[in-house]
């Protein structure tokens, strides 16, 4: 079980780092195209579309190393039980939200699915939509694992003190 | 019961339309004794246009100010009316609304699609071709970088007429136009004040390419909600305020050309509206819409 | 509205992440009104990722990190050493001069504050700087860095409210060397008092600053190639970003050789949590955007400014306090994409020039970055030195003070900001 999600951390990893480089190379190459008098337009749209993914998985990477932005004026006053507590009550708030962020997410790709791209006709703009809801699983994965660890007591990497 | 409309549009509150937005939502309300309000939202403030036409499709009492090659996107056929010199007066424009062929359409897009158009009698005005090289024919468009919005029948219109079409965003186009990454824009007159591009272009070609009509879209699930007398003082009023607006539109054409010419933009009109037209032909046969054409023209007499 | 915003506080209290809880909060919006399809939240958020102009975020955050393992911002240092080595305050004062070195590569202050805290964080400490000012000055240093051409703030003002990018790129030399004045005053009066050491005490040879000249010269060039690919036309100004991702690319394989693989891949995978970190907040903020447009929040800020206020000066100074206190809770980001487009109109109204307004606008909102509670360069910063935020509060209030004075200036001296793009793109 933790070898498969290792592997799927590792894919994430790869898969954000190398749309983020990919990007980086398309906004470049519609640059030079256009200057060379042969406009690419579907580089933009393909640009963005990555963009989503890598944004979205990037999320996941960032909530699993704990390096999203929080405020702990208040809660690092706590005495350690109730600051368990606490958490334990934040990530339950988060997961319920990723339940909705899924099932709407995967409801709006769904329901959508007609509506192209505008640049590249034929393409479905699903393609983009789908991102959110399959980062929202992979958050919601993280989520529940920092869950289970807040529970056995043996949080890994506690959050920054700040 | 009463009734919400939340009408959105991507133009800025100075534009005319803006003005006939408000007047099309007052009328509503008044002829319907408040049993139905339209707050209308300018400069997209309720989201990208493809995003509120989804939401109609979900049935959410949301209106848009869309074009027909964003519709085309849901019945293929609708983009025909997006496409080079397809009709050329306010009259053919009023024409259209009792073309069978196009009702047709419509039907199969509140029907199929859940997208009710209102009316489509709100007119922007004629596109021109705005540059900083004199354009009498389409060879001399040949290798220019147009910036055109990204739909198909825009993209392949441009380039049918002699250009290379450029997508880009519309804030991006002045500085572009300023560095030199585009040769020109493709707009109706009323744009370039706004948007300052006579500081960054010397020439406007009065190419007339496309007749700008705009669709006032709204859900169609919640246009069959409404009682029958709403339904037709939405419609009716929705036609009256769009014929006076695009009529003032085009008016004021006149007082933006010479603002322009003041300016020192210097106006092409010897234009050679023949090769235009017949260049124009080529969007059509690229995207299969050569007998969408025929048919309405056959329906309108053109 | 007022329910979303008491979930937003109560949420941020528990210590929740900030992106989490205001995407929560905004979601609340829905839930009182039904009548909404529950699917615009996801629409929303994921629009945020599709809007051409927010590439250039995660773009700056990677060149950033890029020119990091390419050896310029070693070199830089260096630089910034032989400069400012001698004055009071010695490291402190080389940290500014760094940010506004670095600010002609990079766009992005908390890309900058980031890598700053990492690269010298330790060595202030060590001189036995306090670790509240070391965190302040590196922190608040930062602001340099989007000021000086290219900025992150500038590309966002200057598309959504559809203001030249050139202009008001040139607009930010003269505000960044008042805002690196009024800093550096700063650390000069808090290091004499403390008795903090200057770098060195003798003169460097003329040799080793003409060595340090020289390494830093291809960082000292980019703005000018930056200028020439503006002007050349080939690239427009949302495409900055890419472009400074390739140079450094360039400059750390072929010119510093520092960059391989390993370093390649420690950059890129450095970057996700940046990126994402950043990202996730924005577009998120976007569910909380749009019950505040649906209650037509911003028409009754732009009224009730006109009301308070009789003229341009006293709206523009009414804009930046609401700036300055927004930003101690919302991230500059998300600030300039939420309040251009009712502050700019304003201002025009008025009288204002854009580009005035924008340079002030952005300075003002970048400054929200630094200022707790919610504040993306000052976390970067605190959780890299492990310094509390109320030992960071303390200590950073005169930096605090010297900036929004300095902001508060420019208002009533529109010349210093337009000066230069008269200069270069002729009076508007
Ligand atoms: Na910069
Ligand atoms: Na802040």
């Amino acid at each position: 079980m933790t070898r498969v999600y290792d592997l799927i951390c590792k894919a994430e990893a790869a898969i954000a780092g190398s749309f983020l480089i990919v990007m980086v190379a398309l906004i470049f190459l519609g640059g030079v195209a256009r200057m060379m008098h042969v406009p690419l337009n579907w580089t933009t749209d393909v640009a963005t579309c990555l963009f989503a993914w890598a944004c979205f998985f990037c999320a996941d990477v960032a909530w699993r190393r704990d390096a999203l932005m929080s405020i702990e004026l208040v809660t690092e006053r706590l005495t350690p039980a109730r600051q368990r507590l606490l958490v334990l009550v934040n990530l339950v708030i988060i997961a319920l939200f990723l339940l909705f962020v899924i099932g709407s997410g995967f409801w709006l790709s769904w329901v959508s699915r007609a509506r192209s791209f505008q640049g590249i006709p034929g393409v479905s703009y699903s393609l983009v939509t789908m991102s959110l809801p399959v980062g929202g699983l992979l958050l919601l994965t993280t989520t529940c694992l920092k869950i289970r660890d807040e529970i056995r007591g043996r949080a890994t990497h506690r959050a920054h003190a700040l | 019961e009463t009734f919400t409309l939340r009408f959105n549009h991507v133009l800025s509150p100075s534009e005319p339309f803006h003005e006939g937005f408000q007047t099309w939502a007052k009328r509503v309300e008044e002829r319907t004794n408040g049993g139905l309000k339209m707050r209308v939202f300018h400069s997209a403030q309720l989201g990208v246009e493809e995003d509120i036409i989804e939401q109609m499709r979900q049935g959410a009492n949301v209106g848009q100010n869309t074009d027909a090659a964003r519709l085309g996107s849901y019945v293929p056929g609708i983009a025909v009316i997006n496409g080079p010199y397809f009709v050329e007066t306010l009259d053919e424009v009023k024409r259209l609304s009792s073309s069978p062929t196009v009702k047709k359409w419509m039907d199969e897009l509140a029907a199929s699609r859940g997208l009710r158009v209102v009316c489509f009698d709100w007119v922007q005005g004629y596109r021109n071709f705005f540059t900083n090289k004199p354009v009498t024919t389409p060879a001399d468009l040949a290798s220019q970088r147009i910036r055109t919005p990204p739909a198909p029948i825009w993209q392949e219109s441009i380039r049918a007429l002699g250009a290379a079409p450029v997508a880009m965003a519309f804030g991006d186009m002045y500085p572009a136009l300023q560095q030199k990454a585009i040769d020109g824009v493709e707009l109706v007159y009323n744009n370039i004040p706004g948007g300052r591009f006579y500081e960054v272009l010397k020439y406007a070609n009065e190419t007339k390419h496309i007749m700008l009509i705009n669709f006032e879209v709204v859900s169609a699930q919640f246009f069959d909600k409404l009682p029958k007398d709403y339904q037709t003082a939405l419609v009716e009023e929705c036609q009256k305020a769009g014929q006076e607006t695009s009529a003032r539109i085009l008016a004021s054409e006149e007082k933006v050309r010479a603002q322009l010419k003041e300016r020192g933009m210097t106006i092409t009109e010897n234009i050679d509206l023949a090769a235009f037209r017949k260049a124009g032909e080529k969007a059509y046969q690229a995207l299969n819409l050569t007998e969408a054409r025929a048919a309405v023209y056959k329906d309108i007499g053109k | 509205m007022l329910i979303v915003s008491v979930a937003f506080f109560l949420l941020i209290l528990i210590g929740m992440p900030v992106a989490f809880a205001i995407g929560i909060s905004g979601a609340l919006f829905f839930v009182q009104n039904p009548d909404l399809p529950f699917t615009i939240p996801v629409q929303v958020t994921i629009s945020m990722t599709q809007n051409f102009a927010l590439l250039a975020v995660p773009l700056f955050i990677l060149a950033g990190n890029f020119m990091n393992k390419s050896g310029i911002t070693e070199q830089l240092l260096n630089l910034a050493s032989v400069m400012t080595g001698r004055w009071k305050g010695g490291l402190a004062q080389v940290s500014i001069a760094l940010s506004a070195l670095m600010g002609g590569v990079s766009g992005s202050a908390i890309a900058d504050a980031a890598m700053q805290a990492r690269m010298l964080g330790a060595g202030m400490l060590q001189r036995g700087m306090s670790k509240g000012f070391a965190a302040g000055v590196l922190s608040f240093g930062s602001l340099l860095t989007p000021v000086i051409p290219p900025g992150l703030g500038m590309i966002l003002y200057g598309t959504i409210g559809q203001v030249s990018i050139g202009r008001l790129f040139a607009a930010g030399f003269a505000p960044a060397l008042l805002l690196w004045a009024a800093l550096g005053m700063t650390v000069w009066i808090v290091a004499r008092r403390r008795g903090y050491p200057a770098e060195r005490t003798a003169r460097m040879p003329v040799r080793e600053v003409g060595s340090a000249l020289r390494g830093g010269l291809w960082a000292l060039l980019f703005p000018v190639f930056l200028l020439v690919g503006l002007r050349m036309g080939v690239f427009t100004p949302s495409e900055i970003g890419a472009f400074a991702v390739v140079y450094a690319m360039f400059i750390g394989v072929f010119v510093y050789r520092k960059l391989r693989r390993a370093s390649f891949l420690e950059a890129l995978e450095g970057s996700l949590a940046d990126v994402g970190s950043v990202m996730f907040l924005i577009a998120l903020s976007a569910i909380f955007t749009y019950g505040i447009v649906l209650e037509s929040v911003p028409d009754l800020v732009a009224e009730w400014i006109m009301a308070v206020t009789g003229g341009l000066n006293g709206a523009m100074l009414l804009i930046v306090l609401a700036l300055l206190i927004a930003g101690f809770f919302i991230d500059s980001t998300v600030l300039i994409i939420m309040l251009t487009p009712i502050f700019l109109p304003l201002v025009k109204d008025l009288g204002g020039d854009p580009v005035h307004f924008g340079m002030v606008f952005i300075i003002a909102a970048t400054i929200g970055n630094f200022t707790p509670p919610v504040g993306a360069a000052m976390y970067a910063v605190c959780s890299i030195l492990r310094c509390p935020v109320g030992v960071y509060t303390r200590e950073s209030v005169p930096f605090f003070l010297a900036v929004a004075l300095v902001t508060l200036a420019l208002v009533f001296f529109p010349g210093l900001v337009l000066f230069i793009p008269d200069l270069i793109f002729g009076a508007s």
